[in-house]
């Protein structure tokens, strides 16, 4: 299905992408909700978990060069645990994507269009999705790495923009909540860096499979810086009091943003680069999905299947009643499923799959 | 069979294009240019017929499109239970909406903000339209006949006015930049109290009954010597503790405050000629950017020790002055910094004992003393704060003059 | 049924048929470190008129080379008869002069060469004391011939291929004679001088001021004096089966990707139609389409253009009766550059490529973001702003879109109008309308003076694209923004650009991605983001993946640096 490969810029600002649309919804929030002024440490803190990890998944990968998480579950378990591990990823991917669709199109209904239907809102993100599911998986890698850019200058001028209004030293009490509070019930933030999940399907995708490592370090890093970025400007603007309470805290942020008195009031530009790169999250999760179902079952063209995934996307983000529902279901549920799935899993099969090569190699 | 197809596909197209137009032209009636009033400034009163009085700006445009941005205001109030009762009302009444988006002004009255203003700013910054960087303002007077005389003198754009106004701040030192997002940060914050802009209206008895004006820094809004075309004015600033106004600040009192929250780019001061007692030095100071506050909690007590630093330049000038002299211009510093040290801490002890408000936001720099937040919430700062001991040092340089001439 | 044919037609699968073809990028030539030619050695011409010929044939590839012409003939030399070859290039020579008075004085019979006289020519004779002292000249075929036979003004004699090729390049003509290894440069250049006119389209202030014409032998002359290198590959194909239309696929030989070249041929090759007329056509038969309706080959009037390109590595088509050329592939980048660009100081086309994204943006978004701004995101016009389009406002009786699409359409109309009209009374159309739609309309409260200066802009934007085909992508979608951001704001907005961008990103022109630079951002070499300084401009756009990836030394300006 991949053309031609994916170069690692591209992957990294694949990986990044994702990130963003976290971001820009409600990651912040809990960033600071549950870890107050030690948030920016707590953040740190996670980066070098992650990293640790990352570093561990590149060591487990290393026997297996130019294999996804998919051959490396068939060669484990056969059949049938790829199929089981592919299940899950995908109920993962459209759970994932649809619960933040409706977060991020709710809080658009709150700002935008007071008497619009949600349904409509969701709506427009599903046909251009749609419309861009015809096209090729590169598109969207490029596409991705095209808007990527764009999000990065939003942040920093969010963040070089609100200079005035930080006062550093919100970050004391350093350690917020307290120890256990920030390390070990902090270690649950680590669904921030959902991102890495796509990293098990990039290798066969990869033009230099050899320089996955280095994509795989760099892009949580990268991620991590952003993710500071973000919820630093956060942190230095308000008492954690009120972004604790804001349904789309970045965009309360960049309603601050003031240069003189002719450029005032543009946190609606933010909003919509944050529109395209929450397009570009959801097509890439559509296509990540529907390449695993391709490979699980080995079929020749992805496309009809990426129409069945975006229907399922609409209807999932649907299902939630009403916003507290669905916020709920994204600070409590998806976050543990996000751990869940996208770390725990993953290094389980890998173990599994390297003990097994140990053993298969001692019998040769 | 294709074409046929086909013609089904541009159909569902433009079913679909007519749904979505359908659908979010209800958030487009309600957001359109053409069906917007745009208020620039509200005024909220207290009601003596109902709870509130919320008095609305409007600009009618002028109806000749060659003189562009010809404007007169155009005032209209109305009695309510609520903020959004009221736009409500005033939707009614216009049949137009009323959008806050362009509202550069929110003004409470003196007595409303007696009793209270939280949830008027509860509800004001959590309409989406409201800007957090719009000023907000506590009138001595009412917020209706305030807004009337807050006509521009100089220009003709009230937006530009109101726009412009509070920037002076930067300079003058005796008025501040305050926001309402500002105001709701420091309301929810538990390290700091918030503070508004004092606006008032120049009233012609108030100015004869006055003592002869005592001193050109203790001035504020509705006492003040100053005269011109417009009524209203705009010096000192407001203070609350929680939600409630505790105090008004004079002129050199907000330029403390703005000196201590570092909000100040130049000011000018008077102080007592050290040469000859009976006469003043017209002084001009820059804060340097190094004045480092530190606070510590000795015995349960807040201990704030504040540094402060300015390089200064004489502006006044009078016969035999000697102002290149190294003694003389020693002995002025000298003198600038008891008279600032003396006017500092006359400041923070009435914010402390007399407000126990913490507009200063000491309470953030007391954070780094904690190491949670846990311990932070059970000492309380705001609470405490008017116990806090103040030691001020004040280091200013004086240059020498702006001299053209020697004398 | 008609229904259920419909949804059938939604959930049924059918497979994909699309036609895919990619640029290998695993190029191994990376490593060329320098732009020598790889073989150095100056030829010298062999004495055997075969040998020569052969040698010909491979420099110049005349199997495929449309234009390269070798005539052979006898040459009547003092009765005797030598075989003779004439090499020049169709279009650049003047045939008049070469039959006249090359081809008719050495293969007519006539006294010249038919005189038999002694073989030994006497220079001098002295008679000094009855002993006659004669000077003899041996016999000395190629001085004959140049001396007597042939009555041009200019004849140089060589004995390298070097210096005779650049001759036939510039249009001289070259006489090999068997036996003999010096050939002749015959000077008998004869461009069309005169017919070629001044590009009326594409206008630069510095750079020659050439244009195609409509025959395509001057078309490639032009090619190849521009280009002046015997690598320079001009092949012939006919197209359409009544017409029978001539088409020219150049390139450089030894610089083009393969691959390319033959896509191209293939292409052109495998069209199954009547008849062409013109190059606008062949560009649609031999590129994608796209829903977008953009450009996948830029095309030029301006032969130094396209000698540019083709020094690049792309390839330019050239279609008998048309006065443009095509150059494929071409990317996004490409239509926003202007062959000006290269002449100007680099900071300065920078600065002007920078003004020409900008105007691209504008001329596409600018109509839909008033819309989409006015009608839900008020809040973002400055306060000033806000009040002045209040008041231009308030006698207009429609709502915003409608205003804005009466001004777009009828903008449209005056723009097709004055195109349409005998150009004598063009400009009177673009004052009539300018009046009308501006002054009277504001004046008659049909719509606001901002909304005036937003379609000026709008309009003036997408006069600034060089490319007029890209403009013309440019004024369509814009209806498609105003459209979108007036159903649902910058939400509209977003996803409808999120979507532009992602089919942008699909499209390839002949393999190459439509959206480089902007998307692949690793191992690009000459990108085309911003144009470096002459001196930099090391190497060849890595995306055409061309044999030859360098074009400059690292120091380029090597006087600087001795």
């Amino acid at each position: 299905m991949v053309k031609s490969k994916i170069g690692t810029i591209s992957a990294i600002l694949l990986t990044l992408s994702i990130a963003v649309s976290y971001i820009t919804s409600s990651l912040p929030r809990t960033f600071i909700n549950e870890t107050k002024s030690a948030a920016l440490l707590n953040i740190i803190y996670i980066t070098v978990v992650v990293l640790f990890i990352i570093i561990l998944f590149c060591k487990l990968f290393e026997k297996f060069p130019g294999l996804d998480l998919l051959d490396i579950s068939k060669f484990l378990g056969g059949n049938i645990l790829k199929n089981i591990v592919g299940g899950f990823f995908i109920v993962y991917f459209t759970i994932s994507s649809s619960i933040m669709l409706r977060n991020f199109c709710e809080g658009l209904v709150v700002v935008y269009y007071p008497l619009t239907n949600y349904i409509f809102v969701i709506l427009t993100f599903i046909i251009s999705i749609y419309l861009v599911n015809k096209l090729s998986f590169n598109a969207t890698i490029n596409t991705s790495s095209i808007v990527f850019p764009l999000v990065l200058l939003s942040s920093i001028l969010l963040f070089c923009g609100n200079l005035d209004n930080f006062s550093f030293r919100r970050i004391y009490p350093i350690i917020g909540d307290g120890f256990y509070n920030t390390f070990i019930l902090g270690l649950k933030n680590i669904g921030a860096f959902g991102g890495i999940c796509y990293l098990y399907f990039l290798p066969p995708m990869l033009k230099e499979p050899q320089k996955f490592k280095k994509i795989a370090i760099i892009s949580v890093i990268s991620t991590g810086l952003f993710i500071l970025l973000c919820v630093g400007t956060l942190l230095f603007m308000f008492s954690f009091f009120i972004t604790a309470d804001e349904i789309m805290p970045l965009f309360s942020a960049a309603r601050y943003i003031e240069f003189g008195s002719f450029f005032q009031r543009f946190e609606s530009i933010f909003l919509l680069i944050w529109i395209i790169s929450f397009c570009c999250f959801l097509s890439i999760t559509c296509k990540f999905s529907a390449h695993i179902f391709n490979k699980m079952f080995n079929l020749s063209d992805i496309k009809p299947i990426l129409n069945i995934i975006v229907l399922l996307i609409f209807g999932l983000s649907l299902l939630p009643q009403n916003y507290a529902i669905a916020n709920f279901l994204e600070t409590n549920i998806y976050r543990y499923l996000r751990i869940a799935v996208g770390f725990i899993l993953g290094i389980t099969i890998l173990i599994l799959a390297n003990l097994k090569k140990r053993k298969v190699g001692d019998k040769n | 069979m294709i074409k046929i197809s086909n013609v089904f596909n541009k159909i569902f197209i433009l079913i679909l294009i007519i749904i979505f137009i359908s659908t979010f032209s209800a958030s487009y009636n309600s957001l359109n240019l053409d069906n917007l009033a745009f208020a620039v400034a509200i005024g909220i009163d207290k009601s003596t017929s109902n709870k509130l009085k919320v008095t609305f700006e409007f600009l009618a445009p002028s109806p000749s499109p060659e003189s562009g941005s010809d404007t007169k205001p155009v005032l209209n109030s109305v009695d309510c239970s609520s903020i959004t009762n009221g736009i409500n009302i005033m939707n009614a009444y216009l049949g137009k909406k009323v959008n806050l988006s362009h509202c550069k002004l929110i003004i409470f009255s003196e007595e409303l903000a007696k009793e209270g203003i939280s949830d008027e700013i509860f509800s004001l910054i959590n309409e989406v339209q409201v800007r957090p960087s719009s000023n907000i303002v506590i009138s001595k007077c009412n917020t209706r006949y305030y807004i009337e005389n807050s006509v521009p003198s100089l220009e003709s754009l009230i937006p530009r006015y109101y726009d412009i106004f509070p920037n002076t701040s930067e300079y003058t030192g005796y008025t501040c930049n305050a926001t309402i997002g500002d105001f709701f940060n420091a309301l929810v914050c538990n390290s700091c109290s918030p503070y508004a802009i004092l606006g008032g209206i120049i009233t012609s008895d108030n100015n004869s009954s006055q003592s002869p004006s005592p001193n050109e820094s203790s001035i504020k809004s509705n006492e003040s010597p100053i005269s011109g075309s417009r009524a209203s004015q705009n010096i000192g600033l407001a203070v609350f503790k929680d939600d409630k106004l505790a105090g008004e600040l004079n002129a050199i009192e907000t330029i403390c405050f703005l000196n201590i929250r570092k909000q100040i780019d130049t000011f000018l001061i008077s102080i007592p000629n050290p040469e000859d007692p009976n006469s003043k030095i017209d002084i001009y100071l820059t804060p340097n950017s190094t004045h480092d506050i530190k606070v510590n909690i000795v015995n349960g007590a807040p201990y704030i020790k504040i540094n402060l630093k300015f390089s200064g330049k004489i502006y006044s000038m009078k016969k035999d002055a000697q102002y290149l002299n190294p003694e003389v211009l020693n002995r002025i510093s000298n003198s600038c910094n008891s008279y600032l040290e003396s006017q500092f801490s006359n400041y923070l002890y009435k914010t402390s004992t007399n407000f126990e408000s913490d507009i200063n936001g000491f309470g953030v720099y007391a954070l780094s003393k904690f190491n949670t937040s846990t311990e932070y919430n059970k000492y309380d700062w705001l609470k405490n704060y008017k116990n806090s001991t103040f030691d001020i040092n004040i280091n200013t340089v004086i240059d020498s003059g702006f001299l053209l001439t020697q004398t | 049924m008609k229904i259920k044919n419909f949804v059938k037609n939604i959930f049924t699968y059918t497979p994909p048929c699309s036609y895919e073809f990619f640029l290998p990028n695993d190029f191994n030539n990376s490593n060329s470190k320098t732009i020598k030619p790889e073989i150095n050695e100056t030829k010298n011409i062999f004495a055997s008129l075969d040998v020569n010929l052969e040698y010909i044939k491979t420099q110049y590839n005349l199997l495929i080379n449309s234009d390269i012409i070798t005539r052979e003939f006898i040459l009547n030399a003092r009765g005797k008869q030598h075989k003779a070859l004439l090499l020049y290039i169709d279009g650049m020579i003047d045939t008049q002069i070469l039959n006249d008075y090359v081809l008719e004085p050495l293969m007519m019979r006539n006294k010249n060469n038919l005189f038999d006289g002694d073989q030994n020519r006497i220079i001098s004779e002295a008679v000094t004391n009855n002993i006659t002292v004669r000077k003899v000249k041996k016999f000395d075929l190629i001085d004959y011939i140049e001396s007597c036979l042939i009555p041009q003004n200019s004849i140089k004699q060589s004995n390298s291929f070097e210096k005779i090729f650049s001759g036939v390049n510039s249009g001289n003509c070259a006489l090999f004679v068997d036996t003999l290894n010096i050939a002749l440069d015959i000077d008998i250049k004869g461009f069309k001088q005169r017919s070629i006119s001044k590009p009326e389209n594409e206008i630069v202030i510095k750079g020659p001021h050439e244009a195609f014409v409509e025959n395509i032998r001057t078309n490639t002359s032009l090619l190849r004096r521009f280009s002046n290198n015997e690598n320079l590959i001009i092949e012939s194909l006919d197209v359409g089966k009544v017409t029978k239309t001539k088409c020219a696929v150049c390139y450089m030989q030894n610089i083009a990707n393969s691959d390319l070249i033959a896509e191209v041929k293939y292409r052109i090759n495998n069209l199954e139609i009547d008849s062409l007329l013109s190059s606008g056509q062949l560009e649609q038969l031999i590129t994608d389409n796209n829903s977008l309706g953009l450009p996948k080959a830029i095309s030029t009037e301006r032969p130094d253009n396209a000698v540019q390109h083709l020094l690049e590595g792309r390839i330019v088509v050239l279609v008998n009766g048309s006065p443009y050329a095509l150059i494929l592939p071409a990317i996004m980048v490409d239509f926003l550059k202007s062959p000006e660009d290269r002449n100007l100081k680099t900071i300065f086309s920078n600065f002007l490529r920078a003004i020409r994204i900008i105007s691209t943006f504008f001329a596409l978004l600018l109509p839909g973001l008033y819309v989409s701004v006015t009608s839900f995101h008020i809040e973002i016009l400055p306060t000033e702003l806000l009040y002045s389009i209040l008041s231009a406002r308030e006698s207009v009786p429609f709502p915003v879109i409608f205003e804005i699409l009466i001004m777009e359409i009828s903008f449209e109309i005056i723009r097709e109008a004055s195109l349409r009209v005998p150009s004598a009374i063009g400009s009177t159309i673009g004052i009539v309308g300018a009046l009308v739609i501006g002054q009277a309309a504001v004046s008659a409260g049909i719509v606001s003076p901002i909304l005036i200066i937003i379609v000026a802009i709008t309009a003036l934007s997408s006069f600034a694209i060089p490319d007029y085909s890209f403009s013309f992508h440019l004024r369509l979608f814009r209806f498609l923004f105003i459209l979108l951001g007036y159903i649902a704001g910058f939400l509209g907005i977003g996803t409808g650009l999120f979507v532009y961008i992602s089919i942008i990103c699909d499209m390839e022109s002949f393999g190459v991605s439509y959206s480089i630079p902007y998307s692949h951002m690793e191992n690009l070499k000459n990108t085309g983001i911003i144009l470096p300084p002459i001196w930099k401009r090391e190497y060849r756009s890595s995306y055409l993946a061309p044999k030859k990836e360098r074009k400059q030394e690292d120091i380029s300006m090597k006087w600087k640096f001795q």
